[in-house]
C-alpha cells in the first residue's frame, strides 16, 4: 500500500489498486468510535451513452438510470432487502448518486464486520426482476415529485439548462416519470454489468483500524470476476460558450432565488490548484466581508450570505453563486462590477486574509469520519488526491489568482437562473 | 469525554467538554427565555442583530476580517425552540492551534469574540444603531414570510401550530411579522438589557484543550458585570388526548401533498421510564427502513418515497410525515392507522424491537463523534434538568420490553391531521 500523508493537520491515508483493478483507499483515525464505509462506482446520471466492454455493443438508455439503478441495488434474490439487513444491525445505511458517480455506504460503532460484509455482499449481487423494478417506479416517482416542489432544486436544474447545450449535466439525476417508465431489469443488468466492475470502483474506508488489517478484510469479501477492459463513455461535443443567458421560471416562493453560473474549459491539470483559486476569488468577491456583499446587505438586496460553488468532473465545469433577493437583477449587475473591480486592483492584504480563511475551511472538513470519506472518493472519481488541497495550498499567489480571474470571470460566460415569486 | 459543568453565577453556567476527535474548537453562547409571543419577535432580532457589530468591531466588515484573519473562524448565531423555551444560540468554531501553518493563538482570541460579540453590542448614544435594527427587522420579516419556501417543514410547523393552538408551543420561534413593526432602536436595546439580565446563560466549549478555561471565563470583565438571575424556564402542560382527532387541510401550490399527523403519547405512573420506551416505540413505528411506515407505506404500497415518525421527548408528541400522491390520502392513511392499530396489539417481534434498539443506541454512541451534537446533548439535558451518562442512557434504552412498549402503544392516540394539498 502506498501512503499518503499531509504532516500539516496530521493525517494520513493508504491507498491500494488491486489486481482486478479495485482501488481501495484507508485513512486510519485512532481517536474515533466511528467507521465509515463508502464503495463508488464511476456511474452517474451523464453516462447514459456507451460501448459495453464485454459485447462491443454501442447502447444508449433512458435518463434516470444510474439512480434507479441505485434504488435497485439493495434487494436480494433470497427475499431480503440489504438496508433492511443493514439498519437492523444499528448501522446507518444510504446510497446516493450524482452526476459522475454512484455511492453505497454506512457508517457505524459497532458491528463494523458483519456490516461490510453485508455492503460487499449486495454491491456484488444484483437481483433485479420485473416485479421488483416495476414497484420501485411508483417510490422514484414520489421522489422526483418531490424535487418538483424544491425550488431550490429547480433553479440549479435550469442553471444547467442555460450553461450547457448537449452535456448531460442538463439532466435531472432522477430523469422524468416518462424516461422512468422505460427502465426495465435489462436496462438495469446493462448497466450493472458494464459500470460496477472492480476496474471501475473505488472503496474507501475511515475511523479506528488497521490498514493492513482492513485491507485483507476487503480483499476477502471480493468475488472473482474477469477483468474488463476501460468503458467507452461518449458524450455529446459540448460547444463552446453558454446556451442561453438567462432562465425564469414562477413557483411558490415568498422572495425570488437566483443563481449566477459561469462555464468554465473542465480542468485538464492543475484542478486542485485552479479550485483553490477559485474558492479565494469566489470569497474575495463575494463573501462575507466582500465590499459587494457588505453593500447589497445595507441596500437589502441580500440577507444573508450567498452560497459559492466550484463544480466540476472531466466532462463540466462551472462556478455557481447563488442566493435570495428581491431583485436579483441588480445583484447580477453589482456583482459584473465588483469583478471588474477586482480585475484592476486586488489588493494584496485582503487577498492573504481571504487565503487564510480558504485554509481553515479545507481543515475543518477532516472533523468527521463521513466527510472525510466522502470527500476522498468524490476526488477519487476526477482524478484528485485530496491531500492537495492542503499541500498545494501556500503554492497559490496573487499572481495565479489574478489570472484565474481573467481567464475565468469572463461576462459573455455568465447566464443566470431565476425562480420567481407566482403573482396570485 | 468528559464534560466538566462550573457555576460560574446563578443562572449562568459553563460546560467544557474535553475532546481530541476533531481539528476545531467549539464555542458556544446559549441564552434561554420562556417563549412568549410578547418578546418572541424582539429576541429573534437581537439574535441576528449582535453580529452586526460589537464595542471593538462596529461593523460587519470588521467582525468577518477578524474571522477571516482567524483562519476563517465561523461566527454562527441560531434561533430555536426547545419545549416552551426560545434559545438563542451563538457558535464560534475555530481551527484548532495545532493545525495552523504556522504557530498562532487563536482559540483565546476566539472566546474573546464570541463573548463580545453577545455581550458587549455595538451602540451609537446608548442604543443599538438604526440602520442595523432596520436591516436585521428586514431579515426576520424574510425568513418568516420565506417559511413556505421549504414545504416539508411547512407542514411541520403547520401541524405543530394547529396542534397547539393559543398555547406556548405554537409561537414561531422567529416571532411575527406584525410585531416588527413596533420594534424601534431604544425598545430593543431595553429588550436586550432585559434578555441578558433575566435569561439562562449557558456557555460551552468544546475541544482539545489543556487548560480549564472556566477561570478565563469567570475573570471576564463582561460576565463578571452580568447579575446573578433565577433560572426561569417554562413548562406548559402537554396536551392530553381527545378522542376525535383535528383534521387540517391547507390548499397551497403544491405537486406533491405533505401529510403530517401529530401524536400524543400519555405517560403512565407505572412506567417510570416512559420516554424510553417511546424512543423504542417510535424507532419500531417509523424510525428507519426496517420501521412499519417504511416497509408498509413505502416498500410494500409505493405510496411515498419519504415516510418516517418522530419523537419530541419534551412534549411527548410523535409527528407521523409522508409525502404522497394527493388522491392517495385515504390510501395512506388508512395504512398508518393499520400501522398504529399493529402497535397497541403487539405486532411485532422481538427482532422489531432490537433493530429498534440498535438504531437509538448507535445514535447515542454518534453523540461524541459530533462536536455540535455533543453540546446539544448536554444542553438537553441541561433543560431537561437530569443528568444521565452515555452509558445510562443506553442502559435504558436496552430495558425497554414488548408489553412496555405496547402498553405505550395503547396510549398513543392522534390528536392532529394535517394535510398540505393543492
Amino acid at each position: 500500500m502506498k501512503k499518503i500523508e499531509s504532516t500539516l493537520i496530521k493525517e494520513q491515508a493508504y491507498v491500494e489498486k488491486l489486481e482486478n483493478g479495485l482501488t481501495v483507499i484507508l485513512i486510519p483515525k485512532p481517536f474515533t468510535n466511528k467507521k465509515y464505509a463508502i464503495w463508488g462506482t464511476k456511474f452517474g446520471s451523464i453516462d447514459n451513452h456507451f460501448i459495453v466492454p464485454t459485447t462491443g455493443n454501442e447502447i444508449q438508455v433512458p435518463d434516470g438510470v444510474a439512480h434507479y439503478l441505485e434504488h435497485k441495488m439493495f434487494e436480494q434474490e433470497n427475499g431480503k432487502n440489504s438496508l433492511d439487513v443493514l439498519m437492523s444491525l444499528g448501522v446507518e445505511a444510504n446510497a446516493y448518486t450524482t452526476n459522475n458517480h454512484t455511492a453505497y455506504l454506512f457508517e457505524c460503532t459497532n458491528h463494523f464486520h458483519e456490516a461490510l460484509e453485508e455492503l460487499m455482499n449486495y454491491v456484488q449481487h444484483p437481483y433485479f426482476t420485473d416485479e421488483n423494478v416495476e414497484k420501485e417506479r411508483g417510490i422514484i416517482g414520489q421522489e422526483i415529485r418531490m424535487y418538483d416542489d424544491e425550488p431550490s432544486w429547480k433553479l440549479y436544474m435550469n442553471a444547467m439548462e442555460c450553461l450547457y447545450h448537449q452535456n448531460p449535466v442538463r439532466i435531472d439525476i432522477a430523469g422524468t416519470q416518462e424516461s422512468i417508465s422505460k427502465i426495465n431489469k435489462e436496462i438495469l443488468y446493462d448497466c450493472y454489468n458494464t459500470f460496477y466492475h472492480p476496474s471501475n470502483m473505488v472503496m474507501v474506508v475511515c475511523g479506528n483500524f488497521k490498514p493492513e488489517e482492513m485491507l485483507q478484510e476487503i480483499q476477502s469479501h471480493l468475488i472473482q470476476k474477469p477483468l474488463q477492459s476501460s468503458i467507452t463513455r461518449i458524450y455529446p461535443k459540448e460547444e463552446k460558450g453558454i446556451c442561453q443567458k438567462y432562465k425564469e421560471q414562477e413557483m411558490e416562493v415568498s422572495m425570488p432565488i437566483f443563481m449566477i453560473g459561469f462555464k468554465d474549459e473542465t480542468p485538464k491539470q492543475e484542478q486542485v490548484k485552479k479550485h483553490i483559486a477559485i474558492e479565494i476569488l469566489l470569497n474575495m468577491l463575494a463573501g462575507k466581508s466582500s465590499q459587494l456583499y457588505q453593500s447589497l446587505y445595507k441596500q437589502q438586496l441580500l440577507f444573508s450570505s450567498l452560497d459559492l460553488d466550484y463544480e466540476f468532473s472531466e466532462q463540466y465545469a462551472h462556478i455557481l453563486i447563488a442566493g435570495q433577493s428581491r431583485d436579483p437583477q441588480k445583484v447580477k449587475e453589482q456583482l459584473l462590477k465588483e469583478i471588474q473591480r477586482l480585475k484592476e486592483n486586488m489588493p494584496e492584504e485582503y487577498f492573504e486574509r481571504i487565503k487564510k480563511k480558504v485554509y481553515g475551511d479545507y481543515v475543518a472538513e477532516y472533523n468527521t469520519v463521513g466527510d472525510i470519506a466522502r470527500m476522498f472518493l468524490s476526488d477519487t472519481m476526477k482524478g484528485i488526491q485530496t491531500f492537495d488541497y492542503i499541500e498545494q495550498y501556500a503554492s497559490v499567489n496573487i499572481e495565479y489568482v489574478r489570472k484565474v480571474l481573467l481567464e475565468n470571470f469572463d461576462e459573455k460566460n455568465m447566464i443566470m437562473s431565476v425562480i420567481k415569486e407566482k403573482n396570485n | 469525554m468528559s464534560e466538566q459543568k462550573t457555576m460560574i453565577k446563578p443562572g449562568i453556567q459553563f460546560h467544557q467538554i474535553k475532546t481530541n476527535k476533531f481539528k476545531t474548537n467549539l464555542l458556544a453562547v446559549f441564552l434561554t427565555v420562556p417563549i412568549t409571543k410578547e418578546h418572541v419577535t424582539e429576541n429573534a432580532v437581537l439574535g441576528t442583530l449582535l453580529k452586526s457589530g460589537s464595542k471593538t468591531m462596529p461593523n460587519q466588515e470588521k467582525i468577518n476580517e477578524t474571522l477571516e484573519g482567524m483562519y476563517g473562524a465561523v461566527l454562527d448565531s441560531g434561533i430555536e425552540k426547545t419545549g416552551d423555551n426560545q434559545v438563542l444560540k451563538f457558535y464560534m468554531e475555530v481551527i484548532d492551534d495545532d493545525f495552523l501553518p504556522k504557530k498562532e493563538e487563536i482559540l483565546t482570541k476566539a472566546l474573546e469574540v464570541l463573548l463580545e460579540i453577545v455581550f458587549d453590542p455595538y451602540l451609537e448614544n446608548g442604543i443599538f444603531k438604526a440602520e442595523y435594527v432596520k436591516n436585521e427587522k428586514e431579515k426576520i420579516k424574510q425568513i418568516i414570510e420565506s417559511k413556505i419556501d421549504n414545504k416539508a417543514a411547512y407542514a411541520i410547523d403547520r401541524c405543530i401550530e394547529n396542534m397547539y393552538e393559543n398555547k406556548a408551543y405554537s409561537i414561531y420561534r422567529y416571532g411575527y411579522v406584525e410585531d416588527l413593526e413596533k420594534i424601534t432602536p431604544e425598545n430593543l436595546y431595553k429588550a436586550y438589557i432585559e434578555l441578558i439580565h433575566n435569561c439562562k446563560i449557558d456557555i460551552f466549549a468544546s475541544g482539545n484543550f489543556q487548560e480549564d478555561l472556566s477561570k478565563k471565563i469567570q475573570e471576564h470583565p463582561m460576565i463578571k458585570s452580568l447579575p446573578e438571575r433565577k433560572e426561569n424556564l417554562l413548562r406548559e402542560e402537554n396536551l392530553s388526548s381527545i378522542s376525535q382527532p383535528k383534521i387540517v387541510e391547507e390548499h397551497r401550490e403544491v405537486t406533491q401533498g405533505k401529510l403530517v399527523i401529530g401524536l400524543v403519547a400519555t405517560p403512565q405512573k407505572e412506567l417510570t421510564n416512559f420516554n424510553y420506551i417511546t424512543m423504542v416505540y417510535n424507532a419500531i413505528l417509523g424510525g428507519g427502513a426496517n420501521s412499519k411506515l417504511f416497509q408498509n407505506v413505502r416498500e410494500k404500497a409505493s405510496l411515498a418515497y419519504t415516510t418516517s415518525s418522530n419523537f419530541v421527548k419534551i412534549k411527548e408528541n410523535i409527528f407521523i410525515r409522508a409525502g404522497i400522491e394527493i388522491q392517495n390520502y385515504e390510501k395512506a392513511m388508512k395504512i398508518i392507522e393499520e400501522q398504529l392499530e399493529a402497535m397497541k396489539r403487539g405486532d411485532f417481534s422481538q427482532e422489531d424491537i432490537q433493530n429498534a434498539k440498535n438504531l437509538i443506541l448507535s445514535t447515542i454512541e454518534g453523540i461524541e463523534e459530533e462536536q455540535d451534537a455533543e453540546i446539544s446533548y448536554y444542553f438537553g439535558q441541561e433543560i431537561a434538568g437530569n443528568q444521565i451518562t452515555i452509558e445510562e442512557y443506553k442502559n435504558k434504552i436496552e430495558k425497554v420490553s414488548k408489553e412496555e412498549i405496547k402498553q405505550v402503544a395503547n396510549n398513543i392516540s392522534m390528536h392532529t391531521i394535517y394535510f398540505l394539498r393543492d
